[in-house]
């Protein structure tokens, strides 16, 4: 197995630092994909059988690096799959967005490791200053490789384009101080309600006016309790009701400087958020509806 | 002892106070005829600060103002507490204060700090005195091999490279490169850690003069704190250093009106373990576990040793207690001798220049009063032995 | 909630105000927010909202009621209930202390819960409503005792107030106010594990507005009670100390907003006495 690259350009190493500092928010473990063509971080949930990983994000390498060589295990298994302390590789690349460039290699030290060489400017002369950070990995066997594959999610039934992420955070954030679950709703008239109830207060901040990708209606509410909303149509609402402190650390990806972010719901199960940005970047983080 | 501080240098006292008390819990303070002197030691005895202010660092200086013997000045400790009390914002001192005044209340004990601020405040300060010890620690300075003057943005910048869990430090110094990696314990699981090394050059610094290539381990949090000092007064530092296990002297001086040494010890730790990151083998790794067991639970981390007798034989620990030719000891045994026992001797690390040869007793407020008074008697003053063991006398120019 | 139909709203509800931006009212609850729940009155004059700590402090935010751009009671009731303050400043500052958002209160009757709706003035597409509920209300706890004279007053400027406060040592528990008719006037002691710390005002500071006191008196409070009024002093452009006979302190804030309306901030501290 071998990997070896290297990222010159400060936008591309400016946009990797954040994406894995969004990371290790998310997760203190996350598995890295080295492919052929894209590296893929991939966070679990401890108790995932078959649920969907809670992170699954695509950096095409070519957008990213200058130089970008891997060799899998043999024909069959092209990729090498490795697991790592995500807040110790972003802490490692806190230094990149002032970098002039990194080099990410395979190594084996006493362990095995993710070894970044990292050039810096220097502050005082013309001298550039290495550093380099070995990262201890552990290579996942190719029995669990099948646990690591992308995400299968039912159908969702709506798709709706999110306002500015950093919006939603401040009043997630607000919003996390009095309860511990938000609801989210979504329509496809274009309106997107978080809402939070509690024994003291019942806060619901509503959006309009945002673009529906999709919508598979109608919803079917029959079973539920669902408190039906004044002048508008049940059957073409949905909603989940989810952690309110998963979701607030997904909305800190708003420092990656994205295109838009959709946010796909399936009624009452699953919310997907996922983020593109200009580099063809797909940030997808899957948080499971709470059901009583 | 009485003196005062003109605004604008009351913010350097305030850096010093900090600076100090992320070294020790104690604050030693001596006034000299022409200078006055703080110090402090931390808990395990690695670190040692001391820094010194000379006369023209102050608008009004007598030195034993209160003494009751003409040519002693005052000796005393107090409370770290106290003096970051005293100096609680630093960065807002110099734009609020405009005077400070330091004098010695011998009838109370106390130490009276008075500022005088802005809006004709005046902030009065009462200040237990713990002790009337003084304490002194030998290191050397001046006739080191190797020196290295830096602006101190470099070493911080460097530093923002490790994590904050790093607790120590490994410096790699040829006349090529300073190569600066976290040092690694041995007994650290390692696949859990991450290595971090840094190599900078000659040409960063300021001044660089190796004549002798060679490893240093010290402690990150004394370090850290040395170089918050030197930022916050935007100078200079300088290292001045031999080799493994002998202490590394940090200087940061204005070059006019006070000079302040920072000594931590080093650590004499298995040079091959802490190889740089390309030289690691599996082989290696069993080497270093065989040398391990031998050693027992000697630990690697820089320390005066007190109980490893291995260490006491080399010259390497921070303080040398001077030794007292008999004939001295004989002669001063009537006063309140300020008795300094080489560690070795006891096999303990004692209490640097203990000025009471009355058992250790709670301390009652008479009790403190008399001592204290003592102090000002005829003390034992080391710059008089000769043929001890002085290598740099701090407080000489 | 059909908005358009606001008069009707407004004769029928107990109460019901409007305001262009919640921010200062917002950072105001939070200068008294160190309980969980105030006591909210809608008075004639303005709004008013007291926290009390045990029995021994008791603080209130005053709003006059030309903060808002609108402000009706019903003048046949008593409009006073027990809210969450937490909440209520979370609600204020849904969209963040970076955006300026319009405010619209509304309590129909006793035992209704207090509506807020908020609309930030950036973004028009966005807004939030909130129902926070109430509980009746006890009587608010009377400190002031009118047969105690006052013996000494002074008015401050809070930013430097605030300054001599911040100095002084966090782990004391009791500070000394000495007020003395003789210079240094004003003198704040505290003690500490080993140490004294004395900080004299003489009433020609320029920091020190007024002064008056016949004969001289000390004061005890514990540090922390004193402490409380930090967060108000920061916000707040002028301060009054006022000592009455029996030891009570009050202190009253002033803060004044860009548009030159007032609010203030009150803050009755018990003081320590002597066996």
């Amino acid at each position: 197995m071998k990997f070896r690259a290297l990222m010159v350009d400060a936008g591309p190493m400016r946009e990797f630092a954040n994406i894995v500092t969004i990371i290790s928010k998310l997760s203190k473990e996350c598995i890295l994909r080295v492919a052929a063509d894209t590296l893929y971080f991939i966070v679990s949930d401890d108790n995932s059988g078959p649920a969907p990983p809670v992170l699954w994000c695509e950096i095409p390498q070519a957008m990213f690096f200058s130089e970008y060589q891997m060799v899998g295990l043999d024909d069959e298994h092209k990729d090498i799959y490795l697991g790592l302390s995500s807040g110790n590789l972003s802490r490692s690349l806190v230094t990149l967005k002032t970098a002039k460039s990194l080099k990410m290699k395979l190594t084996k030290k006493q362990c095995p490791c993710l070894t970044l060489e990292i050039e810096m400017p220097s502050s005082t002369s013309q001298q550039t200053r290495n550093v380099t950070h070995d990262i201890p990995v552990i290579v996942i066997p190719r029995k669990m490789w099948s646990e690591f594959h992308e995400p299968n999610t039912p159908d969702p039934d709506i798709s709706i384009e999110l306002p500015a992420l950093k919006q939603l955070r401040t009043t997630i954030d607000r919003m996390r101080t009095m309860a511990s679950e938000v609801i989210i709703w979504a329509s496809a008239a274009g309106r997107l309600t978080l809402q939070i109830k509690t024994d003291m207060a019942k806060v619901s901040t509503r959006f309009k006016e945002l673009r529906v990708e999709a919508f598979e209606g109608p919803i079917d509410h029959s079973d539920s309790e669902t408190e039906s909303q004044a002048n508008e149509d049940m059957s073409r609402i949905c909603y989940c009701r989810v952690d309110a402190k998963k979701l607030s650390m997904f909305l800190s990806a708003d420092q990656v400087t994205h295109n838009r972010t959709l946010c796909s719901i399936v009624h009452k199960k699953l919310v997907i958020l996922c983020l593109h940005t200009e580099e063809n970047v797909r940030l997808q983080c899957f948080i499971s509806g709470i059901v009583y | 002892m009485k003196c005062h501080i003109p605004g604008a240098n009351v913010k350097v006292l305030g850096r010093t106070a900090h600076a100090l008390a992320r070294f020790g819990d104690e604050l030693y303070l001596e006034s000299l005829p022409d200078c006055i002197l703080l110090r402090t030691l931390n808990a395990a005895e690695s670190a040692y600060a001391m820094v010194k202010f000379n006369k023209n660092f102050f608008t009004y200086f007598n030195y034993n103002y209160y003494s009751t013997e003409d040519n002693e000045g005052l000796k005393c400790k107090i409370s770290m507490k106290s003096a970051l009390n005293i100096f609680k914002s630093p960065a807002h001192m110099d734009k609020q204060v405009e005077n400070l005044e330091i004098k010695l209340d011998a009838e109370s004990c106390k130490l009276i700090f008075q500022l005088k601020c802005r809006h004709g405040i005046v902030k009065t300060h009462f200040v237990s005195i713990l002790d009337c010890k003084a304490m002194q620690a030998v290191y050397t300075k001046d006739s080191v091999p190797n020196r290295i003057t830096s602006p101190q943005r470099i070493l911080s910048e460097a530093l923002g490279n490790f994590q904050s869990s790093d607790d120590q430090v490994t410096l790699e110094v040829s006349s090529q490169s300073l190569i600066m990696r976290n040092y690694v314990d041995t007994n650290v699981d390692l696949t859990k850690i991450i290595r971090t090394q840094i190599s900078l050059k000659p040409s960063e610094f300021d001044g660089y003069a190796i004549e002798a290539e060679t490893t240093i381990t010290f402690t990150l949090k004394e370090f850290r704190a040395l170089l918050a000092f030197a930022e916050a007064l935007n100078l200079p530092l300088q290292l001045h250093f031999e080799t493994t296990g002998r202490p590394v002297v940090f200087i940061v001086h204005n070059g006019s009106t006070f000079e302040a040494h920072f000594v931590l010890a080093t650590s004499k730790c298995d040079s091959a373990s802490q190889a740089t990151s390309t030289q690691h083998t599996n082989v290696e790794r069993s080497k270093r576990k065989d040398s391990n067991s031998t050693l027992g639970s000697a630990k690697k981390k820089p320390h005066l040793e007190v109980d490893i007798s291995k260490c006491l034989d080399e010259d390497s620990h921070l303080f040398n207690f001077i030794d007292i030719p008999e004939e001295v000891m004989l002669n001063k045994t009537s006063t309140n001798g300020n008795i300094e026992n080489k560690s070795k001797s006891s096999g303990k690390t004692e209490e640097p220049m203990d000025c009471d040869n009355i058992p250790a007793s709670p301390a009652a407020k008479n009790m403190i009063k008399s001592v204290f008074k003592r102090c000002f008697e005829s003390t034992f003053d080391p710059r008089n032995l000769h043929g001890a063991i002085l290598a740099e006398n701090s407080d000489s120019e | 909630m059909n908005w358009s139909k606001m008069d009707d709203v407004n004769s029928q509800y107990y109460f019901t105000a409007s305001m262009d931006s919640g921010k200062t009212l917002c950072s105001l609850l939070k200068a008294i927010q160190f309980q969980e729940t105030a006591v909210f009155c809608a008075l004639p004059e303005g709004l008013k909202l007291t926290v009390e700590e045990g029995k021994c402090v008791q603080a209130s935010a005053y709003v006059p009621s030309d903060n808002f751009t609108e402000y009706h009671v019903r003048d046949d009731v008593d409009v006073m209930f027990k809210i969450s303050i937490a909440v209520l400043s979370e609600c204020l500052n849904i969209f963040g202390s970076g955006e300026e958002s319009s405010l619209k209160m509304y309590y129909r009757s006793e035992g209704s819960p207090l509506l807020l709706v908020l609309q930030p003035q950036s973004v028009n597409n966005v807004m939030t409503d909130c129902e926070i509920s109430t509980q009746n209300a006890d009587s608010v706890l009377e400190l002031r005792d009118e047969d105690s004279a006052e013996v000494a007053k002074l008015v401050l400027k809070a930013p430097a107030f605030l300054g001599l406060l911040a100095d002084l040592e966090r782990s004391c528990d009791v500070i000394e106010l000495h007020l003395s008719p003789e210079h240094p006037n004003v003198s704040i002691v505290t003690y500490g594990m080993q140490d004294r710390s004395c900080i004299d005002v003489p009433k020609s500071s320029d920091m020190v507005q007024s002064f008056t006191c016949e004969n001289p008196v000390t004061l005890k409070y514990q540090l922390p009670h004193i402490r409380l009024i930090m967060k108000a002093l920061a916000i707040s452009s002028k301060v009054v100390l006022r000592c009455s006979s029996n030891g009570l302190l009050l202190l009253q804030l002033k803060l004044e907003k860009e548009d030159q309306r007032q609010m203030f901030s009150e803050f009755y501290i018990v003081p320590l006495l002597d066996d």
